[in-house]
């Protein structure tokens, strides 16, 4: 697998992680640290996390235990179930908590003293522990107790109503970009967050806790567009045109291309590409600005060549010239892609009960620290004696009785 | 001041456009000394080049895009096409933890500022390289920006209105998505460096980083072998599921989900419909999805009368999740924004007070806050080589006249 040979231990081994809270945002934080050798244990709620009822699912066949994304967020976990809203959960989390370095979660702020997760209460009771909580807006403030889903988050940080761009279908609603992005920027935000808290502990020996707001990560990713109410007073939408040109989504012979060229060198060489056609030197495309605002000319005129190039092809012979045009990839051109196999992207991880599934793998590559996935996603509750009874001195007979009380 | 969690880190930044600058505002964010080095010699730093100016007149120190992404860092003039700047380049890195880049593979190695020249000037340096498709593999070479970056992930695939072709993403989103993989891969760097002693080099392929964003997709297509379909802000499972028509003009707009039992039950009381929740058509989840564009007009008859933050208001009571969806005025006067601490108030040189997003986290022990706004461009030249390097004012006036620093 995907292991750095040249360092196998690495030195985020002795790191121990606790997570809590459904879904997306926690899991994708927790992973992030065990992909790089923490020890994360994953505590779920005695039903089940609910990625484990999401998929997608071999054959779409709906199956707990086969769930895509739950295996995506939580290989390299251990898992326990606790239920943290009855007393007798909350002890169990507690005896998980006494020798962790980090607890990460995203049980939403009006749920949280009930499960024993107050971030101060923690703080106080375990003065070394990083304890970092994400939620949709933040632990504070006027909307912290509201509810959200990924469409609220990337709706309320204005992602949304600036998508798909200069739009044309002005009556449909602002769109939500594919997948759950909200979600993962709370967890990419507090994964980071909590490696600077982990510096300072190194060096002081203080915990702390952190408050991730996924609003506000989405908000920081605007681009301009802030800017050009606070600097310009100018409102901004998903309606409107290009920046500049050309911008746009193309029809080749067997596939769509994205077809875009930022600086004006590239546009030369894009025309010559082109054969020098007499229309390129049009006023109406005399600058990457004239070609943004005149840009359904444009569209029509390069439609025709376009249309006779295939995808690969012309995403080659561009790129040959550096002009920056890329493919509409299906996630079989992905699967497909010599460039990603070359640099070993995905990587085969065996799932009991499922077989050998093809994960994303590491987003960064590092020279030293070691990434890697080393065990399967835990089905329902797999590590609960193991870590519970083996390792934190709760006797069978309690750990029956929690289960039968379904507790644990 | 604060012992701040990079406090005592200082880092060399030769990043660009956005990716690479929003990767280094989070270290800024933490602590860490960001020392930008720009070039007017060649139109590489376009956030400075293109509107929103303040006040719509234009000027390098006068562009929002820079100034938002830019808080926080010192900012030196480099002309890294003379041999002098590169010699000062190299100086510099002996007394810095790290170096950024977001160039294209192969273009710090021309530049004599590739890893194994750096490690051999300091051999614990940290070297992060954000490019658009990584520093191996068949594509290395490619030119990559956030949009296509979108293409080529897929996310342009999956995005879009029911049934309709594939879509684009409104933002470059895998710009800043890179930036915030960078920043997590160098904290891992600096950890790694604190409990072992070693510097290592980070190769992050912009590709890459998007892709981990899109499992739902990959491994639909995986396990599956099915193709992720394009439904607008429809979800695979949950109805309602929806942005939805609010009261006002045309642009005013209210996203709401539904992900439970007990939250339907709620949003048919909420609006007044007790009798949706034994209504046949929307008796499950299953049903509720199936009849969709039933349950959206009924939505929508409720929503459009009624302003989007009354219908916002009225659900989240409910325990409905529901909010406006926010454009950028809302969001600069957003109370909760601004409560939170989020919505910063940076006073800079040339153009004044102005508001800008801030910190989308807040840490209890180490109170981490926006320290200064964006560098005029060249600012803290002289500083920099004179604490660091020991230059003279003559050196640097000589440096400047034959066009090394500029």
């Amino acid at each position: 697998m995907a292991n750095n040979p040249t360092s196998p231990k690495s030195p985020f081994s002795a790191i121990k992680v606790v997570e809590c809270g459904e879904g997306i945002p926690a899991a994708f934080g927790a992973k992030m640290l065990a992909d790089l050798g923490a020890e994360v244990i994953k505590v779920e709620p005695p039903g089940g996390d609910l990625a484990r009822r999401r998929g997608p699912y071999p054959g779409d066949q709906s199956d707990p235990e086969k769930s895509g994304i739950f295996i995506y967020l939580n290989t390299n976990k251990r898992g326990v179930v606790a239920d943290l809203t009855r007393p007798e959960g909350r002890e169990l989390l507690t005896k998980l908590l006494g020798d962790a370095d980090v607890l990460i979660h995203n049980v939403p702020p009006p749920e949280r003293a009930a499960s024993g997760l107050d971030s101060a209460a923690l703080c106080a009771a375990f003065p070394k522990l990083i304890v970092t909580s994400i939620s949709i807006f933040g632990d504070t403030g006027p909307y912290a107790n509201w509810h959200g889903y990924d469409l609220t988050v990337t709706n309320a940080g204005g992602w949304a109503y600036l998508s798909p761009g200069a739009s044309p279908y002005p009556d449909q609603p602002p769109l939500k970009c594919f997948g759950s992005q909200g979600y993962f920027q709370g967890g990419v935000h507090a994964a980071t967050v909590t490696l600077a808290a982990y510096m300072h502990r190194l060096k002081t020996g203080k915990g702390q806790a952190i408050d991730v707001s996924e609003q506000e990560c989405i908000a920081a990713m605007l681009e301009m567009n802030l800017m050009h109410w606070t600097y310009a007073k100018r409102e901004t939408s998903r309606l409107g045109s290009r920046l500049l040109g050309p911008w746009f989504i193309a029809d080749c012979a067997d596939g769509k291309i994205f077809a875009l060229a930022v600086e004006e060198e590239q546009w030369k060489r894009l025309v010559e590409l082109m054969g020098n056609p007499e229309w390129a030197s049009d006023e109406l495309f005399k600058d990457r600005i004239a070609r943004g605002q005149n840009q359904d000319a444009l569209k029509a005129l390069m439609g025709e060549w376009l249309s006779q190039w295939k995808v690969q092809d012309l995403y080659r012979e561009a790129q040959k010239r550096r002009i920056p045009f890329a493919p509409i990839n299906t996630m079989r051109d992905l699967y497909e892609s010599e460039h990603l196999a070359a640099r070993d992207f995905f990587v085969p991880l065996d799932q009991p009960g499922v077989g050998t599934v093809h994960l994303p793998g590491m987003p960064s590559k590092y020279g030293r620290t070691p990434w890697s996935l080393r065990r399967p996603a835990p089905q329902l509750g797999e590590h609960s004696e193991e870590i519970f009874c083996g390792e934190r001195g709760i006797s069978r007979e309690r750990l029956n009785e929690l289960r039968k009380a379904g507790v644990a | 001041m604060a012992d701040l969690p990079l406090s005592g880190i200082r880092v060399l930044d030769f990043t660009w456009a956005w990716a690479g600058p929003f990767c280094t505002m989070q270290l800024a964010h933490l602590g860490a000394e960001v020392i930008r080095v720009e070039t007017t010699a060649r139109p590489a730093c376009v956030t400075r080049l293109i509107p929103p100016f303040a006040d719509d007149v234009p000027g390098p120190n006068r562009a929002g895009y820079f100034n938002q992404y830019n808080q926080g860092k010192r900012a030196i003039t480099l002309n890294l096409t003379k041999p002098e700047a590169i010699e000062i380049a190299h100086a510099l890195v002996k007394h810095v933890d790290l170096v950024v880049d977001n160039y294209a593979a192969g273009v710090m190695d021309k530049l004599g500022l590739g890893y194994d020249k750096l490690r051999s000037i300091k051999p614990d340096i940290i070297m992060a390289s954000l490019s658009g498709y990584g520093q191996t593999g068949p594509y290395k070479g490619f030119v990559g920006y956030g949009p296509p970056a979108s293409a080529a992930a897929g996310m342009f695939f999956g995005t879009g209105y029911e049934d309709g072709d594939p879509g684009e993403i409104g933002v470059s989103y895998p710009d800043p998505n890179a930036g915030i993989f960078g920043a997590f891969a160098i904290m891992a760097a600096l950890a790694h460096r604190a409990l072992t002693g070693e510097g290592q080099y980070i190769d992050q392929s912009q590709l890459e980083t998007a892709l981990v964003l899109m499992p739902e997709g990959l491994l639909q297509y995986d396990l599956a072998k099915r193709e992720p379909e394009r439904h607008g802000n429809h979800d695979v499972v949950m109805a309602p599921h929806d942005c939805y028509k609010a009261a006002g003009d045309d642009e005013k707009w209210v996203s709401i989900a539904v992900g439970t039992e007990g939250e339907w039950r709620s949003l048919c009381k909420a609006i007044g419909q007790q009798e949706l929740a034994d209504d046949a058509r929307f008796k499950t989840a299953a049903l509720r999805k199936q009849n969709e564009a039933a349950l959206d007009q009924i939505i929508t008859a409720w929503t459009s009368t009624r302003d989007r933050w009354e219908s916002t208001r009225i659900l989240q009571a409910a325990g409905v999740a529901a909010f406006p969806s926010m454009g950028n005025k809302d969001l600069a006067e957003d109370p909760h924004l601004a409560e939170r601490g989020y919505l910063v108030q940076l006073d800079h040189p040339e153009v004044g007070k102005r508001v800008h997003a801030g910190i989308p986290w807040t840490m209890s022990g180490t109170p981490c806050a926006v320290r200064k706004p964006a560098p005029l461009r060249g600012a803290d030249t002289e500083e920099v080589l004179k604490s660091l390097l020991g230059f003279t004012l003559d050196r640097i006036e000589q440096l400047r006249k034959t066009e090394v620093l500029i």
